[in-house]
């Protein structure tokens, strides 16, 4: 861990080294593994770069593959009802990820301190559920919610988002809450608080990296995803950004330009989130595995 | 009225771990009780059942006259010190120490006052607004206290809370928990397995071992008159001479045989003892203090060896063995190795300036108004109840 | 017991019923009863739809009404050529895991070497991470394209009379979406890998060079082992986001086309569902997918439970 946060000097290996041409070796290996670096860079960057230019052209300019103007940008709410998509997305994502929280906090204070007769075998069950994609099960899904008539607003994208997360959060919060020494808990307890007060004044607390963690994986998760927002979001004046921008992309009618422009906006807040909690980001992805 | 009756409580833990046995202790208002025994004997599961953190079994148990058995430890109105203290890492001192003001209600200017007089009782008062995090051991210790001590609750239940110090801390912590006990008055319950916090400490020391109750009493009854051979060797440091020997109960006097040497003792202790008839085995206990020097020509002595010899500084513990080797092999014979507590050798205390030196022949008596003696199978005190 | 546990109802009679729990059983009460709603949502959104799936594969069902038909639902299912095709492209797809896993591999050791600027390429190769598949799958349809910058780069490199259309052509659509699909994994996978040799003590390696060890043989016989259970980890990941996460990308890219070239099993069941109405035969599909994954769920469920 320390590794990762005070970089070793330069020449550090080439320091150690005891035979001068190692070290002289290793320069020139240096510069090519830094000329390696820049070129998976260049890779790595090439989505924003065709997303820029992109979005720079005219329809015209775009096909005839020259030109830049902001025509695309200025013309783009007009083709896409970005601002509503945008709003649309935020809240569906926040609203998941509450329900997430609400219901993954308890849910792992439970499993890992408050074990009731079958919880072990419970707690496996639901983190089994983090293995079923969402197509194995789409069908009765999509028409069990329909029929609880939640596909006209956000509720039902909300409720399957939820349901998709929680078995992830269960997993994260039990298995952090179990590094939690039981004491803690006990001493609230015996300060008077109750299992409701001790989950809300001591382990809520407590959890922020944890909950953090689980926010902003989810966050991108359902900011970025398709499938439950396509079919379980079925007014299009509701439909998160995403959706809105696969649905134009797979129509072939909406001018390349554009949609580049839209996807800009679109990626712009998972982006943010990403670099602002990278840190959090690592710590989920390796859960129960790194510790 | 916040006495507490242990009455009968026992803690089955699974099918069949006794961690406590049929406990039955009276703790009256006020007083500053202390459980004390080695490791596993139950210590903490007998206070974990106390503050409601674990059930009871069987038995019941009350705080000030009401069975508590099944109330929830937030109406038990209790106040715990955990041995790791369990501080609230994410709340500033002050805020730790509030908690439980905070949690029932009180005004905000009366938790800030209460937190402040506990403050300066516990010299914390400088450190309120730091997290738990940015103290030292002995400053988190305090805040522990501190945690209890604000709520006037109806006891204290302490879990060897002074055990993460270091030595000099822990002198110094000891003398002032017994002080704010002492001026709060609260009933306090505290666990620990070091016997010189127990001595210290209680008004009285209840000593258990594998979840049994071995004996109540104030610390200095424990070591004048330990009710068995395992009290006698758990209290006192070093620990009480225990010699496994026959004795001939005379008319006017005790013979004691040390393998092939014989002292004599007091006639006095056939009437306060019972000892067995003639020359049957008790074991004999003698506190390293009460094993003396003297010249060769004195009378009732025994002749010893110096084995080993530890300077602690205000004095210096002698390892002595008996001067005969029939006796080391018949003690070895009688279990010397299975039960470490009947050595066959004696520790003298001694101050000290005295000259010994490894290889030293001595002469020692046994001060004749302070031995001990227990059954040797059961290892119960032979001495009767006082009229 | 009974004897104490009568003495004591008498005592506490006029108290609530729920004084008489022992303290044990109010911790459970509390404990279920947190969980609940966890329990619930899963069970309501993920359990029963299961259940129902299995119901509904041997029926005929549009949504609305449902016929039983029994067994020969699946032997009828089985006899359709579009599941085989479908399958076969998920098992090609595979042909893409090393690359998704090999690249990263090599591209966190490099980050590991730590030269100058390691922490903005490291930031930069994570990046298109954050960014929706459905972007990332327009963004390489431009790529693929017959004026995309796949052939800008053919015709730079002397090839000029050379023009691919590689999401035009079933024979090679499948490829570009296996392409694209090992960019989109590079992010996440590097990112396992390189957190893996973080926690590689330095020293080890040390150790063995001062022995006279070759950086290869260090990669082989120290950092690799060292990896293992970060590697196993993406494996599973990798190998689910295969069959489970396309959906975006084939639905912008190539909508499972030209013909079922790029329908994969996740595809065709929105397909059959949503496109054919055949809610039955979708149901049925989900169910072969979930056995899938199934069995590579099982592996990372064990090898959580291994670090437990
Ligand atoms: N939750 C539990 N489940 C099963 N056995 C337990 C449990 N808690 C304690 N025990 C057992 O009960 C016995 C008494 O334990 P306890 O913790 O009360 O000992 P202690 O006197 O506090 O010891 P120490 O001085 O080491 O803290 C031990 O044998 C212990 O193994
Ligand atoms: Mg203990």
């Amino acid at each position: 861990m320390t590794t990762l946060m005070t970089p070793p000097k330069e020449s550090d290996s080439s320091n150690k080294s005891t035979r001068p041409s190692r070290a002289s070796r290793s320069k020139v290996g240096r510069w090519v593994l830094f000329f390696a670096m820049m070129v998976i860079a260049v890779v790595m960057l090439y989505p924003f770069w065709v997303m820029i230019v992109t979005s720079l052209k005219s329809e015209a300019q775009f096909l005839a593959g020259q030109g830049f103007s902001w025509l695309s940008w200025k013309n783009l709410s007009a083709t896409i009802p970005i601002g509503q998509e945008v709003l649309s997305s935020t809240i569906v994502c926040s609203a998941s990820i509450l329900i997430i929280l609400v219901v993954g906090l308890p849910a792992g204070f439970a499993f890992s301190k408050l074990r009731f007769r079958t919880s072990t075998a419970v707690f496996l069950v639901i983190v089994s559920a983090m293995m079923v994609p969402l197509q194995a099960i789409l069908m009765p899904e999509f028409v069990n919610v329909t029929k609880l008539g939640l596909t006209g607003g956000y509720f039902g994208a909300i409720l399957v988002y939820a349901a998709l997360g929680t078995p992830f959060s269960v997993f994260l919060f039990t298995t952090y809450f179990r590094g939690v020494p039981d004491e803690l808990i006990e001493a609230g307890i015996v300060d008077g608080l109750s299992y409701f007060g001790a989950l809300w004044r001591l382990v809520v607390p407590i959890a922020i990296p944890a909950i953090a963690t689980v926010t902003v994986l989810q966050f991108i998760q359902i900011w970025d995803d398709l499938l439950v927002g396509l079919l379980f979001i079925q007014n299009t004046s509701e439909r998160p950004i995403t959706v809105g921008l696969a649905v134009l992309a797979a129509g072939r009618t909406t001018s390349i330009p554009e949609l580049m422009a839209g996807s800009i906006i679109s990626a712009l807040p998972a982006m943010v989130v990403y670099l602002g909690f990278q840190r959090y980001l690592v710590k989920g992805l390796t859960m129960g595995i790194d510790r | 009225m916040a006495e507490i009756t242990f009455d009968g409580v026992t803690k089955i833990f699974g099918d069949d771990i006794r961690a406590v046995d049929e406990l039955s202790l009276h703790v009256a208002d006020g007083e500053f009780m202390v459980l004390v025994g080695p490791s596993g004997c139950g210590k903490t599961t007998a206070l974990r059942m106390l503050a409601g953190l674990e059930d009871i079994t069987s038995g019941s148990l009350s705080i000030g006259g009401a069975v508590v058995n099944n109330v929830l430890p937030k109406d038990r109105d209790v106040a715990m010190v955990f041995q790791n203290y369990a501080l609230y890492p994410h709340m500033s001192v002050e805020k730790n120490i509030g908690f439980a003001l905070k949690i029932r209600g009180d005004s905000k200017s009366e938790i800030k006052r209460k937190v402040g007089e506990a403050a300066a009782i516990l010299h914390l008062t400088d450190y309120l607004e730091r997290r738990p995090k940015a103290l030292s051991g002995g400053q988190r210790q305090r805040v522990a206290m501190g945690r209890a001590i604000v709520r006037s609750p109806q006891a204290f239940l302490m879990d060897e809370p002074l055990s993460n110090l270091d030595a000099q801390l822990r002198v110094e912590m000891r003398l002032e928990i017994a002080r704010i006990q002492r001026i709060l008055g609260v009933a306090t319950v505290y666990v620990t397995h070091d016997q010189v916090e127990a001595m210290t400490m209680g008004d009285r020391v209840a000593v258990l071992r594998a979840g049994k109750l071995q004996q109540v009493d104030t610390p200095q009854d424990l070591y004048d008159h330990p009710a068995n051979e395992f009290v006698a060797g758990f209290m006192g440091s070093p620990p009480m001479n225990l010699v496994r020997c026959h004795v001939r109960p005379g008319d006017d006097r005790v013979e004691v045989d040390f393998g092939d040497q014989t002292i004599e003792l007091p006639w006095h202790y056939t009437s306060s003892h019972e000892l067995p008839a003639s020359g049957l085995d008790v074991v004999v206990g003698v506190r390293p203090e009460d094993v003396i020097i003297t010249d060769a020509s004195s009378p009732n002595t025994i002749k010893t060896r110096v084995e080993r010899r530890e300077a602690l500084g205000a004095e210096i513990l002698v390892h002595l063995s008996h001067l005969d080797s029939s006796a080391d092999a018949l003690a070895n014979e009688q279990g010397a190795l299975r039960d470490i507590s009947r050595r066959s050798s004696l520790v003298a205390k001694m101050g000290p300036r005295v000259q010994v030196a490894v290889g030293d022949v001595l002469s020692v008596q046994i001060s004749p108004e302070h031995a001990h003696f227990f059954d040797a199978t059961t290892g119960v005190t032979l001495r009767k109840r006082k009229p | 017991m009974s004897e104490r546990s009568a003495h004591m109802s008498v005592m506490t009679s006029s108290a609530p019923r729920v004084r008489r729990m022992t303290l044990r059983r109010r911790r459970q009460v509390a404990g279920f009863l947190f969980a609940l709603p966890a329990i619930a949502l899963v069970v309501g959104f993920i359990g029963v739809p299961i259940g129902q799936a299995v119901y509904y594969s041997f029926t005929q069902w549009n949504g609305l009404t449902s016929t039983w038909i029994g067994p020969s639902t699946w032997a009828q299912a089985f006899h359709n050529s579009n599941l085989w095709t479908a399958l076969e492209n998920n098992a090609l797809l595979l042909l893409a895991v090393p690359f998704a896993l090999g690249l990263p591999l090599g591209i966190a050791v490099l980050l590991h070497q730590r030269v100058a600027g390691w922490r903005i390429f490291r930031s930069i190769y994570f990046l298109p991470t954050a960014i929706s598949w459905v972007v990332l799958g327009l963004v390489a349809e431009r790529f693929f394209a017959y004026q995309g910058t796949l052939n800008s780069i053919i015709h730079a490199l002397g090839f000029s009379h050379v023009n691919t259309n590689m999401l035009g052509y079933e024979s090679t659509a499948l490829s570009a979406l296996g392409i694209t699909f090992v960019f989109t994994m590079i992010g996440t996978n590097t990112m396992l890998f390189l957190t893996g040799l973080a926690t590689l003590d330095p020293s080890l390696e040390e150790a063995a060079r001062i022995d006279g060890a070759g950086s290869w043989r260090i990669f082989r016989s120290i950092t690799l082992p060292h990896l293992s259970r970060f590697i196993q980890l993406a494996f599973v990941m990798t190998v689910i986001a295969l069959f489970s996460a396309l959906f975006s990308l084939i639905f912008v890219m190539t909508g499972g086309g030209p013909g079922y070239a790029t329908t994969t099993m996740e595809f065709l069941i929105y397909q059959t569902g949503f496109n054919q109405g055949d809610f039955g035969t979708a149901a049925l599909y989900g169910l072969i997918l979930f056995v899938l994954t199934g069995i590579v769920g099982v592996v990372q469920l064990r090898l959580i439970g291994s670090n437990e």
